[in-house]
This record gives C-alpha cells, sequence and structure tokens, in this order.
C-alpha cells in the first residue's frame, strides 16, 4: 500500500463534512475584447487555483458561485491575455477586458497529472497548439495536423496510403529495442498508438505469414477526430515529462477534447468536399524499338508479347502508375457539433463522419464517430465530469511496401516494361496477366497485373473503438489564501481491430505457394484503463514576494491489455472466404497485459511578483514490466524560471530565462522480465519444453533518461515579436538491450539493462507580426529544430539495429562513439592488399539519416473577413535508402534508366550502396488555406443561422525534392525508433484539397 | 470505474451523503488498486521456467524436451561429420557454402572459418546441456519425486549428458571444449582440455549408471518408442554402458590408453552388445530416433525422399569389397543408390550421381548407437589390448552377417595395422553415415588416407582435422585470461 495514496484517500474523507457546512455567494460579469468592446464567448472564468470554473456565452457573460470570503477570479481563453480580479466578500460582479495574445505568450500548460501552471512562468518549452491552428486543413490522422506546428516534434507519414500511419518522434531516438512512440493522453486517459498489421504479409509475404511491421500500417492514433480537440500540448523535456514516470521518454502529447458551456445550446454543422490526386509518380522507361526492351521481358512468353507491342518500331508506352493511382473520386467530411449548458450542466456532443478516397481503385479510409463530453456541478464543490467516445475506422490501404510475391505495385512494376495495356480484359472478364518478369514460355507466378489486384482483392481494416472518462472534482476547501481540491479518474480505451485479405484463386501469383486462392483474418482486441487520485493544495498568500504554492500528490492504476489472433487459410473452394477447409492453415495467437501503478508528489512556487518560478517533483513507479515488480523506480524533477519585465528598455517586453531538470524512464518489453521456456515441438507424439533462447532478466529495469534543458523566451516591441530559444541535453541510460550470451552457455541472448545514448539539441521559434494595420494583419511564425544524436557507449558488441535489409541497403548500427543515426552499408572502402586491385568493400558509415536541420514557416494573413496562412516545411539534409530507386533500376524500368539509372545500378552491383543513399532534403507545402466569414446578414439567410463560413484548402499541395522517389518521410518498416528511412516500394503520396462551408447555429 | 457511475446521478439531493459514498468508493478502488499483487501476471504466452516448475506435466515434457533436442543435433552432426569423413556431400544448389564451408575451409589456408557454416555441432548441443542442468537441479530439488525417482531421472540426464559432451569433443578434439554449465548463464566457464573433457564424461556417464542401478523399476516419465526396450532404469542403463564404451574407446585413441580400453571393454560387458548377434535385426538393436510427418514434430533429415541434397562420395563404390559371388558388399548395395548427377554448387567439388537409401522414409529412425557398433568397439578394444584372434572373430561376424562376404584373409599373426584397417573398413560400410568414419580415422592418424577431390587451386579440398570453436563463443572471451580464453579460441 502506497504511503501518498493512503495520504490521498485520508485527506478525502477528511474534507467531506466541510462540503455542507460551506456559504457561498454568486459573482456574475461580462468579458469583452479590448479595443473592439466585442463581447467574448467561451472565455474560461473561474476562483485561481481551481479546477473549475464556467464559460461566457455568446453575450460575454457569466455567472457563478463562490465562497463568501476574499476570492481571486481569473478570466482566460486561449489567444487572450488572461486578466484576474480580486472580490472582496462583498462584491459581486467582476467585469474583464481581455488583449489579444499574438505571440502565444498567455495560456497554460500542464505541469501534472492535476496541475497546470500560466505559460509565462513555465520552467519548460513549451508547445501548444490549439484547434484553430490543428484543423487548419483536414489530414488523415492528428499526426498530419501536427506537422511542422511542433517545436521539437518532427512528423512523419510513413506513405501515401488513405487514413493514417504516422510517427511522432520528440527530440530524437530514446530507445533502440523499447517503446519509441510517446505517450498520448485524451482527456486524463492514456489511449493506446498501438502500430498492428492488418495482414497484408499474408498475400504479399512482405515477411512473415499472417502480418508484418512492413505492412503500410496504421497506428491507432488514426482513430481520433481531430476536429473534436481543444487544444494539444507536447511536452517534452524529462522535467516536463517526469510526472508521467516510467512511460515518457519518448515526451508527453496531452490532448485536450472540447467541452460544453453554459449558456444557449450552440450548433455547428461543417460540411467539407474534397479530392486528391499523386503528388509525383516514379515515371516508366520508354522502349524505342524491340531491341532495347528484349533484355526486360523475361521469357519466350515476354518476348513474344513484346514483339507482338513493338513491331518493327518504337514501342508502345504506358503510364501503368498514372492509370492505377490516377483517381480523384471526392472525399468527403461532415462535421455536426453542439455545445451548451443550463444549471449545473454543461454538454459538447458532436459526429462526424470522413470519407477520404484513395488515388487507386479500391482504397480509401472512413472514419464515423461521436462523442459526448459532459459536465455536471453537484453543489459548488463537487464536479463530475465524464467522456464517452466511439469510432468507427475502416480502411481499404490497397497494396504498398516491400513484398515478395509481385503484389506490391510499385515493387512488382519496377521489373515489367511499360509496353502494353495492362487494362485489357480477356473474353472472360479477366485482365490480362503480366507477361513479363518471368523465364518460362507462359505468365509467371512471380508477378502480377496490379489492376486486376487492386480491382478483385480484398485487403481491410476496421477498428471499433470506445473511449471514456469520468473524473470526479471536490473542492475541499476554498477560502482566499488556501484552497485544496481532490480528483479522481477513471478512464478506459478500447479498440478491436480486424484485418482481412482475400485472393481468389485465379489470381496470376496463386500458384506460386502451391495452393490457390489466400485468406487471412487478423483479430486484435485492445483494453487500457486507468485510475488516478489526485490532491492539489494551493496557497496564495496575496504578498508580493510570496504569489503562489501549489502542492500536489496522487497516485494511479494502469492497465494495457492486448490480445491478437490469426488464421489464414490457402487452398480455397472458388469464391470462399474463410480459413475452414482451406488446404493449409495457419494459426497465430498471442496474448500481452501491463499493469502499472505510480505515486507523485510536487510543488511550484510562484516567488517574487510571479517573477520567480521553482518546481520540484517526483514520481515513482512500478510495473509488471519490471524484473522486481515490488520495486518503486523514482523519477525526479527540478526546474525554475525568473522573469526580466522590461530591463534595459521599454522596447524589451520581458526576457525569460528557464532551466530544467528531470528524469523520465521507459518500461522494459512485454516478457523481458521473463525466463521462459520454449515449446520444443513433438516428438514421438509427445511434446516438450526447452529453454528459450533468449533469456530474459529478472533484474530488467527502466531505461532512464535524464534531460537538462535550458532556454529563454524573450518579448519584444509590445507583443509584436516573440523569441523561443531552447537547448537540450538528454542522456539515456540503462539501455534495454540483448547481449549476446556465449553459445556454450546453451542459451543465445540475454535481455540487460546498460549502455548510453544521448541527444543534443536546439529549438528556436520566432513569432512575429510584422505587419499590422487597419483591418489588416500578417502574423508568422518560425520553428527551428537541430538535434545530433549518439550511441555513448554499449555493453555489447556493435549491432545493427533490427528492421532493415542489411549491409547491402543501409541500416543503423549501435556502436559506441558514433552517432546512431548515420546509416551503415557497403562501399568499397580499404585499398586492396594486391596493388591494383579493386577496393575491399566494407561496411560502413555512410550519410547521417538525421536532417542538418527542419524549419517550418507559418504564416497567416488577414484581410477583413478573408484569412489565408500557409505552413511551409524545410527538411535540410536527412538520406533515406532509396530502395524504390533500386528496384526500378535493376528492373531496368527507371524513367532515368539510360542515362543515370543503368550507372547506378553497376556502382551499387560492385558492391557501393552509396548511388541509393540519397539526400532527403525537401521543401513541402503541406497547408495552404483561404478563410472566407460571410458578414453575418448573409448567414442570418440560412433558417436560425448565425455564423457562415468558407473555406478553400489543401494538403501536401508541392514537394520540391531532388529526391528521386515519393517522399523521402516515407517508412517501409512504419513507426520504427531507428532505420526509419528506408524507402521500398511505398503507396504513392497524394495531394489533398478540400472545399468547406462551415455554419453556426 | 464503475464505481465512480454510482455515486455521480445528477439526482443525488443530499451532497454531503453523496461526497461520502464517492470519497468511499473512490478510496476503495484505490486501495485496491495499489496492492503489488496486482502486477504479478503470468504469461499466458509461454511457461517462464518458474511456473513449469510447479507443474506436475513439467517433469515428463522436460525429459521430451531433452529427447527432442538429443534428435535435433543428430542430423546436422551426421551430415558434418559425413562431408568431413567423405562419406557425404551437401550439395544444395544455390547454396555453395554448403560444400566450400565444409571441404576447402578458408581458401589455401588449410583449415575451416570459425564464423562459416561448419561450426555447427556445438550450440546445439550446449542448448540441450542447458535443459539437462536444468532438469538435473530440478529433479534434485523436486518434492514429489520419491529417491529413486529423483535417481533414475539423474541417471537419464547425465546418460544424455556425456552423450552430447561426446558428440563435442569429437568434433573439437585437441582445441577441448566446455564441460560446465553455470547457473547464471552470463557466467563464462572454462575451457578444459581433451583429456579433462573425456575424463569427464566417463565420469558422469559412470555415475548415471550408478543413479540408473539405484533408479528403481520405472523412470517418472516416459520415452519415445525409439527407446522400446530401454525406458526402465535397468534397461536405460544398458544404453548408458554403451555410450560409455564409445567414449572410452574415443579416450583410449585420445591419450587415455590402455587403462581406458579396458574402461570400454569393461562397459560393453554390462551394455546391450549382443555378441551372437547375425540377423539385420539383431545388428541394428539400440535405441533411435523417432520421426513423425505430425505437426510439430519433424522428418528424418537424411531420408532419401526429400532430402535429395545429400549425396554420396563415390568412393564407397570404389572400394568397397567383393562377395564370393563377385557382387559388391552387401552393405554398399542396400545403402547406396543411383542419383540423377549433380554438380557441386560453383565448381567447388567433383560431381556425385549416389545417394543414401540408408534412411528410405521421412519418418525412418535414425539409431543412436546399436549394436553392429557395439560390436566393432569391441574388435577395436581386442586388437588394441592384444587380443587380435578376437578381434579377427568379431570382424570376420559382421563381414559375414552384415556385409555378405567372406571371411577375413587375415589372421591373428597379420600385422596389427592391416587388422585395424579392416576393423575400419567395416565401420566405414556397417556404419555409414552415422558419424563415425571422420572421427575413427582422426582417432588412428590416418585422415590422409581420406580423398580429396580438388587438390590444386583456390577451390582445393583438405580434410578438416577438428571443427573450430564458433566465432560467437570467442568473441564474448576476448580480453578473458587463459583458462575462459581459449585454448581453443
Amino acid at each position: 500500500m502506497g504511503r501518498f495514496l493512503s495520504l490521498v484517500t485520508a485527506a478525502a474523507v477528511a474534507f467531506l463534512p466541510l462540503a455542507a457546512q460551506a456559504q457561498s455567494r454568486e459573482v456574475s460579469g461580462k468579458v469583452t475584447m479590448a479595443g473592439s468592446g466585442q463581447p467574448l464567448p467561451d472565455v474560461t472564468v473561474s476562483i485561481v487555483g481551481q479546477q473549475v470554473g464556467v464559460r461566457t456565452n455568446e453575450r460575454g457573460e457569466y455567472r457563478f458561485r463562490v465562497p463568501s470570503s476574499e476570492v481571486v477570479v481569473l478570466a482566460r481563453q486561449l489567444g487572450y491575455k488572461r486578466q484576474t480580479i480580486r472580490l472582496g466578500p462583498t462584491e459581486n460582479t467582476a467585469n474583464f477586458v481581455l488583449e489579444k495574445d499574438v505571440l502565444q505568450l498567455e495560456g497554460v500548460t500542464v505541469t501534472g497529472q492535476a496541475t497546470t501552471t500560466d505559460r509565462k512562468v513555465a520552467a519548460t518549452a513549451v508547445a501548444t497548439v490549439a484547434a484553430a491552428e490543428l484543423n487548419r486543413v483536414p489530414a488523415r490522422s492528428i499526426e498530419g495536423n501536427l506537422a511542422g506546428k511542433v517545436a521539437g516534434a518532427r512528423m512523419f507519414e510513413n506513405s501515401g496510403a488513405p487514413g493514417g500511419g504516422a510517427q511522432i518522434q520528440i527530440r530524437g531516438a530514446t530507445s533502440v529495442l523499447a517503446s519509441g512512440d510517446p505517450l498520448y493522453v485524451v482527456d486524463g486517459v492514456i489511449i493506446s498508438n498501438a502500430s498492428i498489421s492488418s495482414g497484408s504479409s499474408s498475400v504479399t509475404r512482405a515477411s512473415g505469414s499472417t502480418g508484418s511491421s512492413q505492412d503500410q500500417v496504421v497506428n491507432r492514433l488514426a482513430d481520433l477526430n481531430p476536429n473534436d480537440v481543444e487544444n494539444i500540448e507536447v511536452l517534452k523535456s524529462a522535467a516536463a515529462t517526469a510526472i508521467y514516470g516510467s512511460r515518457a521518454t519518448n515526451g508527453v502529447v496531452v490532448i485536450t477534447t472540447k467541452r460544453g458551456k453554459q449558456g444557449r445550446a450552440s450548433w455547428n454543422v461543417v460540411q467539407r468536399m474534397g479530392t486528391q490526386q499523386a503528388q509525383r509518380l516514379l515515371g516508366h522507361r520508354t522502349f524505342a524499338n524491340y531491341d532495347e526492351v528484349k533484355p526486360f521481358v523475361g521469357g519466350a512468353y515476354g518476348d513474344s508479347v513484346a514483339r507482338a507491342a513493338c513491331g518493327s518500331g518504337v514501342c508502345p508506352a504506358f503510364d501503368w502508375q498514372k492509370e492505377l493511382y490516377g483517381r480523384t473520386s471526392p472525399s468527403w467530411e461532415t462535421l455536426l457539433s453542439s455545445a451548451g449548458g443550463a444549471n449545473n450542466t454543461r454538454y459538447f456532443v458532436s459526429l462526424n463522419d470522413r470519407q477520404e478516397s484513395g488515388i487507386a481503385i479500391n482504397t480509401g479510409a472512413r472514419r464515423t464517430g461521436g462523442r459526448i463530453n459532459l459536465d455536471q456541478t453537484i453543489g459548488t464543490k463537487l464536479t463530475v465530469s465524464a467522456g464517452l467516445d466511439v469510432t468507427r475506422n475502416f480502411f481499404q490501404r490497397g497494396f504498398g511496401n516491400n513484398d515478395n510475391a509481385g503484389v506490391s505495385p510499385i515493387y512488382s512494376l519496377a521489373y515489367n516494361p511499360a509496353i502494353i495495356d495492362l487494362q485489357q480484359k480477356d473474353a472472360s472478364g479477366r485482365y490480362v496477366q503480366m507477361p513479363f518478369y518471368t523465364s518460362s514460355t507462359r505468365p509467371g507466378f512471380g508477378t502480377s497485373n496490379p489492376f486486376e489486384v487492386f480491382n478483385f482483392a480484398d485487403n481491410t481494416e476496421s477498428v471499433w473503438r470506445q473511449a471514456g472518462n469520468v473524473r470526479v472534482g471536490y473542492t475541499a476547501l476554498s477560502t482566499s489564501k488556501n484552497s485544496v481540491s481532490l480528483s479522481l479518474l477513471s478512464g478506459v480505451d478500447r479498440f478491436q481491430q480486424e484485418g482481412f485479405q482475400y485472393f481468389p484463386n485465379y489470381f496470376q501469383i496463386e500458384p506460386s505457394d502451391g495452393f490457390l486462392g489466400t485468406v487471412n483474418q487478423v483479430n486484435a482486441s485492445s483494453l487500457q484503463m486507468n485510475q488516478g487520485a489526485n490532491a492539489v493544495w494551493t496557497f496564495t498568500p496575496g504578498t508580493k514576494w510570496f504569489t503562489s504554492a501549489t502542492t500536489s500528490v496522487g497516485g494511479s492504476y494502469e492497465t494495457q491489455a492486448l490480445n491478437q489472433y490469426s488464421v489464414r487459410g490457402r487452398g480455397l473452394l472458388p469464391t470462399r472466404k474463410i480459413a475452414l477447409g482451406a488446404t493449409d492453415i495457419a494459426i497465430t495467437n498471442q496474448r500481452t497485459e501491463f499493469r502499472d501503478q505510480s505515486l507523485y508528489a510536487q510543488t511550484q512556487l510562484l516567488l517574487l511578483d510571479e517573477k520567480l518560478a521553482l518546481n520540484g517533483g517526483v514520481r515513482a513507479d512500478r510495473s509488471s514490466a519490471n524484473g522486481d515488480r515490488e520495486k518503486y523506480f523514482t523519477f525526479p524533477k527540478v526546474s525554475g524560471s525568473y522573469r526580466l519585465v522590461r530591463p534595459l528598455t521599454d522596447r524589451i517586453d520581458e526576457i525569460k530565462f528557464r532551466g530544467a531538470w528531470g528524469q523520465s524512464g521507459n518500461r522494459p518489453r512485454w516478457a523481458d522480465r521473463d525466463i521462459l521456456y520454449a515449446d520444443g515441438g513433438l516428438i514421438g507424439g509427445g511434446g516438450s519444453l526447452v529453454s528459450a533462447s533468449q533469456l530474459g532478466s529478472t533484474t530488467v529495469k527502466p531505461e532512464v533518461m535524464n534531460e537538462l534543458e535550458f532556454g529563454t523566451d524573450i518579448a519584444l516591441f509590445g507583443g509584436r515579436v516573440g523569441l523561443e530559444f531552447s537547448r537540450y541535453q538528454r542522456q539515456i541510460k540503462d539501455l534495454l538491450l540483448t547481449f549476446p550470451l556465449a553459445p556454450s552457455s546453451g542459451l543465445g541472448t540475454q535481455v540487460i539493462n546498460g549502455g548510453q545514448l544521448s541527444v543534443l539539441g536546439t529549438e528556436a521559434v520566432l513569432s512575429a507580426v510584422p505587419f499590422r494595420s487597419r483591418g489588416f494583419e500578417w502574423t508568422t511564425r518560425i520553428i527551428y529544430n537541430q538535434n545530433a544524436q549518439f550511441t555513448d557507449s554499449i555493453p555489447v558488441p556493435a549491432f545493427a539495429v533490427g528492421g532493415s535489409f542489411g549491409a547491402a541497403y543501409g541500416r543503423n548500427r549501435i556502436q559506441s562513439g558514433t552517432r546512431s543515426t548515420m546509416i551503415w552499408g557497403n562501399a568499397p572502402l580499404r585499398p586492396n592488399a594486391t596493388a591494383g586491385g579493386p577496393p575491399t568493400v566494407a561496411d560502413t558509415i555512410l550519410f547521417d539519416s538525421n536532417p542538418i536541420h527542419t524549419t517550418t514557416f507559418n504564416n497567416d494573413i488577414s484581410y477583413k473577413r478573408f484569412t489565408v496562412s500557409a505552413l511551409v516545411d524545410w527538411r535540410n539534409g536527412g538520406y533515406v535508402s532509396n530502395m524504390t530507386n533500386n528496384l526500378w533500376d535493376e528492373g531496368g524500368q527507371s524513367r532515368d534508366f539510360n542515362q543515370a539509372g543503368k550507372a547506378r545500378y553497376q556502382t551499387f552491383n560492385s558492391g557501393d550502396i552509396r548511388p541509393y543513399i540519397q539526400n532527403g532534403s525537401y521543401v513541402k507545402i503541406r497547408e495552404v488555406t483561404l478563410n472566407y466569414q460571410a458578414p453575418d446578414a448573409l448567414a442570418r439567410r440560412i433558417p436560425g443561422a448565425s455564423s457562415l463560413r468558407f473555406n478553400l484548402s489543401g494538403r501536401n499541395l508541392a514537394i520540391i525534392s531532388k529526391y528521386w522517389s515519393f517522399d523521402p518521410e516515407f517508412s517501409n518498416f512504419g513507426n520504427s525508433n531507428f532505420n526509419r528511412f528506408i524507402d521500398l516500394a511505398p503507396f504513392p503520396a497524394s495531394r489533398q484539397f478540400f472545399f468547406s462551408v462551415d455554419v453556426g447555429f | 470505474m464503475t464505481s465512480f457511475h454510482s455515486a455521480t446521478p445528477s439526482s443525488v439531493k443530499t451532497p454531503s451523503t453523496a461526497l461520502r459514498l464517492a470519497g468511499a468508493l473512490g478510496a476503495a478502488s484505490l486501495l485496491a488498486a495499489c496492492s503489488a499483487d496486482r502486477l504479478n501476471i503470468t504469461n499466458p504466452n509461454t511457461p517462464t521456467v518458474a511456473a513449469a516448475a510447479a507443474d506436475p506435466q513439467a517433469l515428463q515434457l522436460q525429459a521430451t524436451g531433452l529427447l527432442r533436442q538429443l534428435r535435433g543435433g543428430r542430423g546436422g552432426f551426421m551430415s558434418s561429420v559425413g562431408i568431413f569423413g567423405r562419406e557425404s556431400y551437401n550439395y544444395t544448389p544455390q547454396e555453395g557454402r554448403n560444400t566450400s564451408g565444409f571441404l576447402i575451409g578458408i581458401s589455401g589456408a588449410n583449415r575451416l572459418d570459425p564464423a562459416g557454416f561448419a561450426v555447427g555441432n556445438w550450440a546445439g548441443q550446449y542448448g540441450n546441456l542447458r535443459d539437462i542442468f536444468n532438469l538435473k537441479t530440478a529433479a534434485a530439488a523436486s518434492g514429489a519425486l520419491s529417491a529413486e525417482q529423483k535417481s533414475a531421472t539423474q541417471g537419464f540426464a547425465k546418460t544424455l549428458e556425456g552423450l552430447e559432451l561426446l558428440y563435442v569433443i569429437s568434433t573439437r578434439d585437441s582445441l577441448g571444449a566446455i564441460v560446465e554449465i553455470k547457473q547464471n548463464a552470463s557466467d563464462l566457464a572454462a575451457f578444459v582440455s581433451r583429456d579433462s573433457v573425456y575424463k569427464y564424461i566417463l565420469g558422469t556417464l559412470d555415475d548415471g549408471a550408478a543413479n540408473l542401478a539405484a533408479g528403481g523399476a520405472a523412470f517418472p516419465f516416459t520415452m519415445h518408442a525409439g527407446f522400446n526396450g530401454f525406458n526402465t532404469p535397468a534397461t536405460f542403463r544398458l544404453f548408458n554402458r554403451a555410450i560409455a564404451a564409445r567414449a572410452a574407446a574415443y579416450y583410449a585413441t585420445s591419450g587415455g590408453g590402455a587403462t581406458a580400453w579396458q574402461r570400454s571393454l569393461t562397459a560393453l560387458t554390462a551394455s546391450f552388445m549382443n555378441t551372437s548377434a547375425t540377423s539385420r535385426a539383431q545388428l541394428d538393436a539400440g535405441p533411435a530416433h523417432v520421426y513423425s510427418a505430425a505437426t510439430g514434430d519433424a522428418n528424418n533429415p537424411l531420408n532419401a525422399v526429400t532430402a535429395t541434397d545429400i549425396y554420396a562420395h563415390p568412393s564407397f563404390t570404389t572400394d568397397a569389397q567383393n562377395k564370393a559371388n563377385g557382387q559388391p558388399d552387401d552393405r554398399l548395395t542396400s545403402k547406396i543408390g543411383a542419383r540423377p548427377t549433380r554438380n557441386a554448387p560453383q565448381g567447388l567439388g567433383t560431381p556425385s550421381s549416389i545417394g543414401f537409401n540408408i534412411y528410405p522414409a521421412l519418418t525412418s529412425s535414425i539409431p543412436i548407437i546399436r549394436n553392429e557398433e557395439l560390436l566393432l568397439l569391441r574388435a577395436e578394444a581386442l586388437l588394441a589390448t592384444g587380443d587380435k584372434a578376437g578381434a579377427l572373430a568379431i570382424v570376420n561376424q559382421i563381414r559375414v552377417s552384415s556385409g555378405g562376404l567372406a571371411a577375413s584373409t587375415l589372421t591373428a599373426s597379420s600385422p596389427d595395422a592391416d587388422l585395424l584397417t579392416e576393423i575400419l573398413y567395416n565401420k566405414r560400410y556397417s556404419l555409414m553415415l552415422e558419424g563415425h568414419r571422420w572421427i575413427d580415422m582422426r582417432r588412428y592418424g590416418r585422415l590422409n588416407e581420406l580423398p580429396r577431390d580438388i587438390t590444386t587451386g583456390v577451390n582445393a579440398h583438405f580434410v578438416a582435422r577438428v571443427q573450430p570453436i564458433p566465432q560467437g563463443e570467442c568473441l564474448v572471451r576476448v580480453g578473458k585470461p587463459a583458462p575462459i580464453a581459449g585454448p581453443g579460441c
């Protein structure tokens, strides 16, 4: 039994009697915008130090009950500078006038499970993205909405397939084997971002029999509707994430959804319509005559087809990719939301239906969901908040990435000259078979016609997800100087993912494995729950030198369970789509479960007229994943900031210096602690147990990151220019590694903790209002990221990181004293011992996959009722293993084969892979949007409407890059800590356009 | 979570009651949530060693695991030792290293590559030795087993321990080996000399025999059908003594001398040796590995049906003696058959057009040790201890009953070397592809008599004397002092 939890619960019971005895009074007022005097709706008004507040209605008015003693009332809204008013025991009115906060210096930032602090005094670098900025342009999944908007966080889309599949990496890779994913927390509930293959390997045979990381896997963040999000805060440094303990080295993404407000119910309807087109395709090689194409036609059958196609002249040229990826079918999105509140109840409800069409036939994604957030105040001291989110997500992502069957189009087309029409059908209505890439006298089994595959194969992923949370908040004590609030939180996140593939028996590739017809079903069910209790004591003495002290204690209990199974059947009766009765049946099944307990305590002090902020805290975690399940691992943090207000000259509004140090952890993997037997198989009908080759560690513990961060935030020229600068150094110790044991021990490897990675990086944000005059305003924000990642030491022999294709194609290697992001691979290095001989090929450092820097440019220009925004993303450097290019050169079909491809491939074949390790620098126009706010008069023409907005926007409009393939961001292996630079025949990138109408009622 | 729902209806009229209820339920659920017992989850996918120890089936599954792993190493041992001994080839068309790794080694260096293909008969054997160690430990600590059952289990484990180590030392010979399994797998055990390894093997087998003798009427587990006739402590002891006889004979030619020969003869007497065997069944008597086509089981790795890359060395045909009727040795005609001619991949060797019919079916059993070997071991021992007439009698018994040949023209006054040659001829044909030829030729210093298919150029073949210690074994020992770091590394 943890002492902290006892304290919390004892306190909860002790304070209960106070509830009935407290006296209260009603306070009301109005909130308006400085300058224009327009009323401000949706402003949160609360007593300082309390979680609970009310929101102003559309006329800017509010009304709520406060204790009868002296109170300090606070009004705040993201985008405006906050204001506080001190009310004596007899005062009942507080009117606020809020100023616009262009530089985002206002707002609050998360400091703990139940505490926040003002952004202006925050002691760590803060990155918050509010709803308006987040949802400027619709994206496949919320990672896309965040891309380029958070300093220190890099977002990558893994492929161009519809529906999602993306990675957020915050301040570099922190682990080799353990999780590389940030922790995602939605309304206090830790949600799953699992990446589970839906099984396309069963037909592409990329790896494994029923699923692999190469299957264009969607990570489950894709189930979250970005339109429900009020704001996202990204906690980066260990000092900020320490409070999340042993799952926090990769950062914490705190997502808050919209909530209801007091007052008349408002309705909002948004209808979007859009389309998409391939951003850029690879092109096909053209052939001048039969002789030129002859080496690439395969055997006698292909030869006869090529001869017939080319005749005696120029071979016909088809753009197969343009035909296959040329679909521009409309995409739709409908959003309906309502918010309101009466008496003590407030609600927010939303429904959304998003249908994204893919650029190839039978590809697309559809997310349908609804959310209800309720807040109920009971008396003056108790609030109950609850949220429920139900989503159905359905994907048809086609086929892409690695392939060993001839299914993934970008892979298989690389070996086939585009000189025939693949959309021809024979008399029975079947597509022509791919005639090339085989040495026989008939079409081979190692390749296929992608038009047949995309038209007649099934490859779907269907997800049902339910997430809910309940928070009970209780104000145990509220006086002018002291307030104590208690809260209990309980949350659940559950999803069921079903993957399905079906290849009918007549497909060209089907005979290759000896079984006609393939069906595969993948099922994953995940259940995560967390419960927590917090007590927060805010002490506000009200003196000039001691503003406030906020102390909180709490604890949590979290569980994550996952059950996966799959059934593959091969050799099917015609049209039968179940595994039952198949000639060959393969089954997989695995269950995992984690359970974690934590206790924490922290305090934050605001001193010297709010100039000095000091924070300290510690979290203690224990987990079922650790070797010692009873032992608590502690993660301390300390941080501080000091503000200089108008130093030197009035032109400098404020300079803040901040410093932070903290620790966070990364939990061991499932079963790393277990000393396991392996299934030894049968002999003479009897089963057997033998020692597993990998030996678990009974002392395995979390990886620990120490991070030191220094920074300064400067505001200049009366809020016109802001500069944030942060420098961080992170050292990750006790890495989870596998140590090769002596073979004579009888075992293969052992899990150990040891070694150290480090990251040294810089983030800078420049925000400015370069131009502002009557009705016209231009705001700009430039975000700069740079880091260097090192393997300082490892207590095991240097090793290549798993999830790659080996030295002939480039991969990361973990070796003491090297940069961990370096791409290692074969190149002629050492001179041959014999003079004049060819140089010896060695596996050596070639290029850095880590960009020199990434810089994004956000610009908003508003003029009267028009707003134009653009987000441009510049990645400078960062090399990519372009295996797509390698395939097309090897197949002799690259668009520049004669000019360069042939030479590239020859160099590669001589053991030098450098032609395919290519610079991934790019400039991307990620988002452009044009917004028009119609006059109220026009809006009112729609019965009942109060506002009307039109919007035209585009995402991924253009990429400027010398990169040979589609997009240097793409990753064949999906989300991974390392080796996420391998581009292998992905689903092509697309640009998306939307037109939307937004009506408020 | 459910506890909170009941506390939060909006119709609650008396806040204090609601608050108390909420507080009490919240406190109760959190108190329950923070017990450390909650974190004790058992792995549902694979048994942990700790969890299996408590299972009544564990002993049976572990014992079967030992026999399963023993079988797992058998195909690789026979195949690799067969290539070294110029009995067989592995002519996988797309994998030349199955040829070059064994017959050429590091080109021009006359040694095998410690990071190459010919490093087997090491990790697999030690894998089983780890499980043997675990079984010994578990049996000793068991509260469920009687003293006799514990003794029987120890005897079973020690017999297999001796056999697995014999596979290791017979392929590493003068390099020595490691005999100790440390409880903590990351602790490095020392290399010991060949002499020490043989002494350890013989001591362990003798201990095992004593344990089996005190093992009562039955094992506390069952064995597969390959051990029919050897599945009680008393009959398993016959198998133990047979292995001891082989080990002692190997030791005798590796420094053990006359004492070891005597030990071998003693062990043979206590084994299942049948000196009057004449029929095929009598000669073949002995425990064997069984195979099955069931899912989860394995096929015979050297079967004539699917192991089509395994070819036989042409010298079998040319070296076979003829019967009185002019036809070749029955052992050649019954074990060797014609195959489509296969060239060595990438010109790394010479073609062969014969293969083995020893294991005709996917499920044919492979002997672990059988009477015919015991008889020939006895012939070796008798010759070495001066009983040439006795040795010759056995040779002739085998020639006639196994090969269909006439009795040898040698007499008790023929030179020792000629008698040895005749014994080795019979071992070669009687125990074809059972893992003996290369080891026997080395034991008697006759490796140079083995044929080399290619004698010049970069692909010149050589006859390996020992298999190298695998690189992985040496890498973890770099920088460590003497007995840990070598001598084999």
